[in-house]
């Protein structure tokens, strides 16, 4: 299983961030089993990248391949495969159902293809201290609970690769390393790999590739 | 666990505007009800008017002739052989056969026995238009004796009229081929007397037929005519009474006899009042569909960012549309079971009430109504499957 980037350029993106960058318009694997940190100041297009990764965006030149597919030619039903059997992210906007409970959130991502059975869920909860926040609705939840709840959605389906958008930006040192420990054992146990793009290198975080965008 | 409906349920907005939901099933099941009862209907006045003429090898046997008005009086009124041949061609219609008629004069007497002399006509048809055809209908060139076959209204009329107004016997079916009458025939090649011998007696054909061979030579012999232009044409039909060939003949100009075809015009008539409502109900379906396809449209809109973030986690489309589809998939089968029910009743209630239990109609409703049903069925689901598909492949 890889990830192939071969010279992707975001179409909006000035030429001299292009020509400072390690992974802009130059041919790029990402592995399975890889533990990537990609380190970029705002503005350099850290989410942009996740999101052509994840099939969000096609607004870049180059092609990015998955097992040898570009996925620009993927359809709206094989993305869906791909989201619910390959890959899994973790949002800088988090994207939840702010309208429901926090407990709904978890469990529409886990009954799409489970990996885990329903009470893994409290567990995980529980380890990352928003137990008590499982019957609430998710817009009573602050950024840092809800950044919680979506690395703990991120988690609830098979995946080869683990794409992470600052994923810690408003969580406090302890819960960080509680977090980074939880997706480390959830990625090993799925032999997957974590891409993982943020502003600053992440202490807990052990990187065996780190790239500057 | 299989995922369905109940799990993404909250994450959608079913509950809004909910009397335009009501308003279309309402709708669904009103129209529904008016073209199940107009199609039952349109079966039973067909059933009913089927039989009105009888038939004795289930077909009709009319006889043709082009209308004479003041206006046209002077005109020939023959049937060409383009005319036949577009008259056989048309649907309902299996076969037709020309009258032919005698281009000389025909006087028949009835020797001493029978004191009648009067002025005759002959017609031949083909033999398969005849509905009692006797081994001895035949003639050949020299032959003296002439058999012929005579609408069985002219014996009665002899019986009931002729007979006892001038003291002459009456005569039964079976006596009547006992009688040789005389047939003079007049032409350019002078006169010639045959015997004329009724051989059959018929129910079909209200006329003098003899056998085609006699009636080809002796045009030809008497009349110097070989190509004669019928006036008469017989046709064939499964049904008389049905409206395309009714409104061929009145195009055309055609003259039958009105009463083979009264029940046809009536037919033509409710059929008509039917299919309007049929037709009034297709459009009442239509507009119930279309107010629950904005009940559907207002619910993804309402439900848009809810959906999309679907998708975005890993949601398939297809699945989507599927299972919001089959949502409703219930309250249609209600709906259509509903309008079969009410239909059935109504079916019952016209032949219970109204034909005193005829058993022309049977008292369930007919399989084409059900057929229609599961169609209307499977057109709501396929109709709201790819509403759903096309509104949520947009987001």
């Amino acid at each position: 299983m890889q990830i192939i980037l071969q010279q992707v350029v975001p179409v909006f993106i000035e030429e001299e961030k292009v020509s400072g960058s390690q992974l802009w318009n130059s041919a790029f694997v990402f592995n399975k089993g890889e533990r990537v940190q990609i380190i970029a100041p705002s503005g350099t297009g850290k989410t942009s990248l996740i999101h052509f990764l994840y099939g969000m965006r096609k607004d870049y030149s180059g092609k990015i391949l998955y097992n040898d597919t570009d996925i620009a030619h993927f359809d709206t039903e094989k993305f869906s495969v791909y989201r619910r059997q390959h890959i899994s992210i973790v949002f800088q906007d988090m994207r939840l159902f702010t309208s429901q409970t926090v407990l709904q959130n978890l469990e529409i991502k886990r009954q799409l293809n489970p990996w885990h059975n329903e009470n893994k869920i409290e567990a995980m909860a529980k380890r990352l201290g928003i137990e008590n926040k499982l019957n609430k609705l998710c817009s009573t939840c602050s950024y840092g609970e809800q950044q919680r709840i979506a690395i703990i959605r991120s988690l609830q389906q098979p995946y080869d690769f683990l794409l992470l958008d600052e994923p810690f930006s408003h969580l406090d040192d302890n819960n960080r390393k509680k977090a980074m420990e939880l997706m480390e054992e959830e990625t090993l146990a799925r032999k997957a790999a974590i891409i993982l793009a943020d502003l600053k290198p992440i202490e807990y975080y052990t990187a065996t590739r780190t790239l500057n965008l | 666990m299989k995922l369905s409906f109940k799990h993404i349920a909250p994450f959608l907005s079913t509950g809004q505007n909910k009397v335009s939901r009501w308003l279309s099933y309402f709708g669904l099941g009103i129209g529904v009800l008016l073209l199940l009862s107009s199609i039952q209907m349109y079966i039973n006045i067909n059933q009913l008017l089927k039989n009105k003429n009888p038939k004795k090898d289930g077909y009709d046997y009319i006889s043709v002739t082009k209308t004479i008005t003041n206006e046209n009086m002077a005109r020939d009124h023959s049937f060409s052989e383009a005319d036949i041949d577009e008259l056989k061609k048309q649907p309902g219609i299996d076969d037709a056969s020309p009258l032919l008629a005698n281009k000389f004069l025909v006087k028949a007497t009835g020797g001493s026995r029978i004191p009648f002399s009067a002025d005759m006509f002959l017609e031949a048809i083909d033999e398969k238009f005849i509905d009692t055809v006797p081994k001895n209908f035949t003639w050949k060139e020299g032959q003296a004796v002439i058999p012929f076959i005579i609408s069985s209204d002219y014996l009665e009329l002899y019986n009931t009229v002729f007979a006892p107004s001038r003291g002459l016997p009456q005569i039964s079916e079976n006596s009547i081929t006992a009688i040789i009458i005389q047939l003079e025939c007049f032409g350019i090649n002078g006169t010639q007397t045959f015997g004329g011998n009724v051989v059959a007696l018929s129910d079909r054909i209200n006329s003098v037929l003899v056998p085609q061979s006699f009636l080809v030579w002796a045009n030809q012999h008497f009349g110097n005519s070989t190509k004669v232009n019928p006036s008469r044409i017989f046709i064939k039909t499964k049904d008389a009474n049905s409206p395309v060939f009714l409104s061929f003949l009145e195009q055309k100009n055609y003259h039958v006899n009105k009463d083979k075809t009264k029940f046809g015009r009536i037919k033509q008539v409710l059929q008509a009042i039917v299919s309007g409502l049929a037709g009034f109900g297709i459009l009442v379906i239509l507009l119930a569909m279309v107010l629950f396809s904005f009940y559907l449209q207002l619910m993804i809109a309402r439900s848009k960012e809810n959906l999309q973030l679907l998708l975005t986690i890993g949601y398939s489309p297809h699945w989507l549309s599927k299972t919001v589809a089959k949502k409703w998939i219930p309250v249609y089968v209600m709906v259509i079971i509903s309008a079969i029910v009410v239909t059935a009743f109504l079916h019952w209630g016209f032949q219970h009430f109204f034909m005193n239990n005829s058993e022309l109609l049977s008292p369930s409703v007919h399989w084409i109504v059900l057929v229609v049903a599961v169609f209307l069925l499977l057109l709501s689901i396929t109709v709201n499957f790819r509403l759903v598909k096309k509104l949520l492949y947009k987001l």
